[in-house]
């Protein structure tokens, strides 16, 4: 039987067990790693940079997982914590690029195109609406968790994400 | 031009477009960056607790001031029942103590009783 997350994260605190921190990793480096990827705008190498550091620092802080939350909400927080703070070293937080997309992973059931263009039309939108859209359309995050996530209100959440709908609606169709 | 989408769908094609991204070793690179585990073994940790609590009881009896001394010889007067009664009570007030603890460090029981704490 496979070890829930609560299972590895309980062996983590107990025994400081190592092994069952890396299954952790390998569950959820993919999850993490795309969500920096958008939010960098596909700079896969500070992407996996700022990654890496988002494990580390659950790894040290991981007693202060309360289990109040899934454990990928817990890391989308701290991996958007990691972000910004990278992104106020930088002052990168606004302007927009030209997205640079790796196809060599395209899932077999989406149009290449049809990827290309939502990807493209996601990296139009500002900060706020694209990180809100991926934390909640992409990946399935509630509201209430994404808002934990971004530390806003409720409400803004729900507004990022209506007007990025929008915004992305209105790209794809053009 | 093409029709706009409703949300359902779009939100299918964001999911559908995102990657699964192979781990290629990124999970080796963590795993080289934390740093040593390192945890002092149980039986120091035992040994500490116990320490002092045998101390704290030492200076506790020698500052009573013979207070402690007089309740347990008093104690000691008192039926075997009276004795037996008041170790159960002890126990259950200790019980209770542990069971409260250990549901608020079980995310599965405290979720199951939808008790915040």
């Amino acid at each position: 039987m496979e070890l829930t997350d609560a299972d590895l994260i309980a062996r983590v605190l107990a025994n400081d067990d190592q092994h069952a921190f890396g299954e952790l990793v390998r569950r959820h480096q993919s999850s993490v790693r795309g969500l920096l990827r958008q939010l960098t705008r596909t700079d896969i190498a500070l992407a996996d940079d700022l990654a890496q550091e988002t494990f580390l620092r659950a790894y040290k802080s991981i007693r202060s997982f309360r289990g109040e939350a899934r454990f990928s909400t817990w890391l989308y927080r701290i991996a958007y914590n990691c972000f910004r703070e990278d992104a106020r070293k930088r002052k990168e937080l606004v302007g927009v690029d030209e997205a640079q997309l790796q196809a060599e992973h395209d899932p077999q059931t989406v149009d290449p195109g049809l990827r290309h263009d939502l990807m493209h039309a996601l990296n139009l939108l500002p900060l706020n609406e694209r990180t809100a859209v991926v934390l909640c359309c992409q990946n399935g995050l509630s509201h209430d968790e994404a808002a934990r996530v971004l530390d806003i209100p409720l409400g803004t959440v729900k507004t990022n994400i209506l007007r990025g709908r929008e915004k992305l609606k209105r790209t794809l169709a053009a | 031009m093409n029709p706009m989408i409703d949300d359902e769908t779009l939100d299918r094609q964001l999911r559908e477009a995102a990657p699964y991204i192979d781990d290629e070793g990124f999970t080796a690179r963590v795993m080289a960056t934390l740093p040593a585990a390192q945890r002092e073994p149980r039986w120091l940790r035992a040994m500490v607790l116990l320490g002092l609590a045998i101390l704290g009881s030492g200076i506790a009896y020698v500052l009573s001031g013979g207070f402690i001394r007089e309740g347990v010889i008093q104690l000691s007067n008192f039926p075997i029942w009276l004795l037996l009664v008041f170790a159960f009570g002890c126990g259950l007030v200790v019980g209770a103590f542990a069971v409260i603890f250990a549901i608020r460090k079980t995310p599965e029981v405290r979720d199951l009783t939808r008790l915040e704490f």
